[in-house]
C-alpha cells in the first residue's frame, strides 16, 4: 500500500512516547521494537519519485524526497536501528535506559531525516539533530574520559553542520536554490559543503572524532553509534560529489592508513573505530571513481558495513557489559564462558574479511572490479593491500586477543538474550547478503551486472586472505608479533587534546608577562606623574603656597628692575 | 602485559589448526598454477601474486606498524596527567 508518511516522523513521535513508559520495561521494549518495524512498513510503501515540498521565503524546501538512493538508505537504517535497538532492551535503571532509549531512536530517525533530505536546509536540521543525539549514547557511560570525548564530539560535528550551512547559503546565493543534489568540486559552496561532508565520513585529519569518541560510548550506545553518523556521509558523498576523482586519494589513504593504528591499538573497541575508517575508506574510494559499478559498490559496502560492523561492536559491547574490560592485553580465553558470542565475533570477522559466503565479498570486490575496469592501476594494488590489512586487525586480531590468545583467567558467562538475538540477526543478515547478493543488489541505486562469485574472484581472494593469515601466524610463532601493551597512540587529536593546551598555555603565559610589564609600567609613569603633581600642587607645594603681598611687590619689583636695566644698556 | 599467562587453547589443538591451515594455504598456492582465466592488472600476469601480495603485505604492515608504535606509544595515563 503506498505511503506518504516522512520516515523520520515515526521515529520522532516513538520517542516522545518512550519517557512515559521508564516504569514499564515490558511495554517500553514492544514499543520501542515496534518504532522501526513499523517505520520500515512505511519506507516500504513509499514511492520512488514520492515528494513532500514546502514553501519558506521564497525557496521550495523538500523535506522528503524519496528515489532509489535514499530508499536504499533508508531500508538500511530502519535494519540498524531495529537490530541496535533489540541489542539495548535489557537497559535498566542503573544504565539510564530513558535517556539512552530515547536518543537512540531520535538519533536514528534524524538519520532518516537527513537522508531523505531534498534540500540543504532539511539537510543541516537532522545533520546536527544527529549530533545532539547521539552524543547522549557517549555521556551516559558517565565516565570523566566519556565526557571529554562527548564534549569534543559535539564540537566537531556543530562545526561540521554550522560550514554546511554557511555552504548551503553560498549555493542558494549563487544558484537560488536549496535543492541538494549532485555538486561537484567547483566554487565556494561546494568546497564549503565538501568539507562538511568530510569531516561527518572521517577523512584523512579530521577523522579523531571518530576514534576519540566511539570507543567511550556505553556498549548499545556505541552500536547505533556505529551505524549512522558515518553512513549519513557515505550518503551525501553519493549523491553530491560522485566521480570526484580527489575521493578516490582520500579513499585510498582512509583505507591505508588506519590499519597500522590498529594493529598496535589495545583497545579493541577503539581497533574497530580504526577499522571503520578503513572500511570507510572503500566507499569513499568507490564513489570517486564515479562509475556505476563502483557507486553501487560503495553503497553496498555502506549497506554490509552496518551489518558486519555492528556485529562486531556488538560482540565487543557484550564483553564489555560483562566483564568491563575491552582492552586487549586485559581480555583472552573467553571463548570458554562465551561460545555463542565467539561465533557471532567470528562471523563478523569473516564478513569484514570478505570471505567468500559473507557478505563484504559480494560488495568490496564491485567497487575493486570498478577500479580495475577503469584503469585505476595505481589504487588498485593500494586498496588490496588495505583488503589484506583488514584481516589482520578485524579478522584475526579481535576474535584472537578477546575470545582465544592467552588466558586471561576472566570467567563469565553469555549476555542477556536479547543482546544474543540481536547479534544473531546481524551474523545471519552477514551470511544471508553473502549466500544471495542479489537480494541487496535488487536494491541498489544503479543497474547490476555484476557476478561476484567467479572463479577467479574466489581463488584470487581466499590466496589473499589465506597468506595474510599465514604471515599473521608466522609473526606469532617467531614471537614478533606487537605485544598487547596498556597504552595510549597519539594521533591528530594529540593536536587538540596536548598541543593546543600547551601552546594556549604559552601563549597565555607570553601575554600575561607582557601585558604585566605594560600595566606595571603604565601603573608606574601614573605614580610619577602624581608625585610630581603633589609636588608642585600637594598643601606644600610650591604653586599651592599661599604668598604674602610683600614679597609680591619684591618680586614686582626686581622684574622692573631687570627690565630696566636691559632697557638702558 | 599477557606473554605470562597460559595460553587459552590447548596446545594440541593449535598444533592441529595450523597443520590443517597450511595444508590449505598449499593448496590454494597450488591452485594458482592451474591458471586464472582473468586477469585485469599487469601485475596479476605474475604467478602466484595474491599470496606473494597477502603475505608480504601483512610483514611489511606489522614491521611498519611496529615502527609507528615507538613514535606514537605513551603510557594509558598520558591525556589524564595533564
Amino acid at each position: 500500500m503506498p505511503s506518504s508518511v516522512p520516515p523520520f516522523l515515526i521515529f520522532f513521535i516513538g520517542a516522545l512516547v518512550v519517557p512515559f513508559l521508564k516504569d514499564a520495561p515490558r511495554l517500553r521494549a514492544v514499543w520501542l521494537v515496534l518504532i522501526p518495524i513499523v517505520g520500515a512498513l512505511n519506507v516500504w510503501g513509499l514511492q520512488e519519485g514520492f515528494e513532500v515540498q514546502v514553501q519558506l521565503l521564497g525557496y521550495t524546501l523538500t523535506p522528503v524526497r524519496a528515489d532509489r538512493l535514499s530508499l536504499l538508505f533508508g531500508y538500511l537504517f530502519h535494519l540498524g536501528a531495529f537490530i541496535a535497538i533489540i541489542y539495548s532492551l535489557h537497559l535498566r535503571k542503573g544504565d539510564s535506559p530513558t535517556v539512552q532509549h530515547t536518543s537512540a531512536v531520535v538519533y536514528a530517525g534524524s538519520a532518516l531525516g537527513a537522508v531523505f533530505a531534498g534540500d540543504f536546509i532539511t539537510l543541516f536540521v537532522f545533520w546536527e539533530l544527529l549530533a545532539i543525539s547521539s552524543v547522549f549514547l557517549i555521556w551516559t557511560r558517565r565516565t570523566p574520559s566519556a565526557i571529554s570525548a562527548g564534549m569534543r564530539y559535539l564540537l566537531v560535528h556543530v562545526v561540521s553542520g554550522v560550514t554546511l550551512l554557511a555552504g548551503a547559503m553560498v549555493h542558494a546565493h549563487n544558484t537560488g536554490s536549496l535543492d541538494f543534489g549532485p555538486m561537484g568540486l567547483e566554487g565556494l559552496a561546494a568546497w564549503l559543503v565538501f568539507l562538511a561532508v568530510g569531516v561527518k565520513a572521517a577523512f584523512p585529519l579530521a577523522h579523531s572524532w571518530l576514534i576519540d569518541a566511539y570507543p567511550e560510548g556505553t556498549p548499545t550506545g556505541t552500536v547505533f553509534l556505529s551505524a549512522f553518523t558515518t553512513k549519513v556521509a557515505v550518503y551525501a558523498l553519493a549523491r553530491g560529489f560522485a566521480g570526484e576523482e580527489v575521493l578516490m586519494y582520500i579513499g585510498a589513504f582512509m583505507a591505508c592508513f588506519p590499519i597500522f593504528y590498529a594493529v598496535i591499538e589495545n583497545d579493541l573497541r577503539r581497533t574497530l573505530s580504526y577499522s571503520m575508517m578503513n572500511q570507510i575508506g572503500f566507499m569513499v574510494c568507490g564513489i570517486g571513481v564515479g562509475t556505476t559499478l563502483a557507486v553501487n559498490g560503495a553503497v553496498a559496502h555502506a549497506f554490509n558495513d552496518v551489518l558486519f560492523k555492528g556485529l562486531l561492536f556488538m560482540s565487543m559491547g557484550a564483553v564489555m557489559y560483562m566483564t568491563g574490560k575491552t582492552k586487549a592485553s586485559d581480555l583472552g580465553g573467553l571463548y570458554k564462558t562465551m561460545p555463542v558470542t565467539t561465533i557471532f565475533c567470528v562471523v563478523g570477522a569473516l564478513s569484514i574479511s570478505a570471505v567468500p559466503l559473507f557478505n563484504a565479498f559480494v560488495s568490496k570486490s564491485m567497487i575493486m572490479s570498478a577500479l580495475l575496469e577503469e584503469h585505476h592501476y595505481w589504487i588498485w594494488p593500494v586498496m588490496l593491500f588495505a583488503s589484506a590489512g583488514v584481516v589482520e586487525h578485524a579478522g584475526i586480531k579481535i576474535p584472537y586477543f578477546a575470545f582465544f590468545a592467552h588466558d586471561s583467567g576472566i570467567r563469565t558467562r553469555e549476555p542477556p538474550r536479547n543482546m544474543l538475538v540481536a547479534m544473531g540477526i546481524g551474523a545471519a543478515m552477514c551470511i544471508l547478503i553473502g549466500v544471495q547478493p542479489q537480494l541487496l543488489y535488487d536494491l541498489l541505486p544503479g543497474e547490476v551486472d555484476y557476478h561476484a562469485y567467479s572463479y577467479t574472484h574466489i581463488l584470487t581472494q581466499v590466496q589473499l586472505l589465506c597468506f595474510a593469515i599465514a604471515a599473521v601466524a608466522a609473526f606469532h610463532l617467531w614471537k614478533i608479533y606487537p605485544a598487547e601493551i596498556p597504552s595510549v597512540n597519539l594521533d591528530v587529536d594529540w593536536v587538540y587534546r596536548r598541543a593546543a593546551v600547551k601552546v594556549t598555555r604559552f601563549t597565555g603565559s607570553v601575554v600575561g608577562a607582557a601585558d604585566g610589564a605594560v600595566r606595571r609600567a603604565f601603573l608606574g609613569t601614573v605614580r610619577r606623574t602624581m608625585r610630581g603633581a603633589f609636588r608642585a600642587h600637594g598643601p606644600r607645594g610650591i604653586l599651592a603656597r599661599t604668598w604674602p603681598a610683600g614679597s609680591m611687590v619684591l618680586w614686582v619689583s626686581i622684574l622692573l628692575s631687570a627690565f630696566l636695566l636691559f632697557q638702558l644698556f | 602485559m599477557s606473554e605470562h599467562k597460559p595460553n587459552s587453547v590447548p596446545q594440541p589443538w593449535w598444533g592441529r589448526i595450523l597443520i590443517g591451515f597450511f595444508t590449505l594455504c598449499g593448496i590454494v598456492l597450488a591452485m594458482d598454477f592451474f591458471g586464472r582465466p582473468e586477469k585485469h592488472h599487469p601485475l596479476e600476469e605474475w604467478p602466484v601474486m595474491y599470496p606473494f601480495f597477502g603475505f608480504f603485505g601483512i610483514a611489511l604492515l606489522i614491521i611498519m606498524a611496529k615502527g609507528l608504535r615507538r613514535l606514537v606509544m605513551r603510557s594509558e595515563d598520558y591525556y589524564d596527567a595533564e
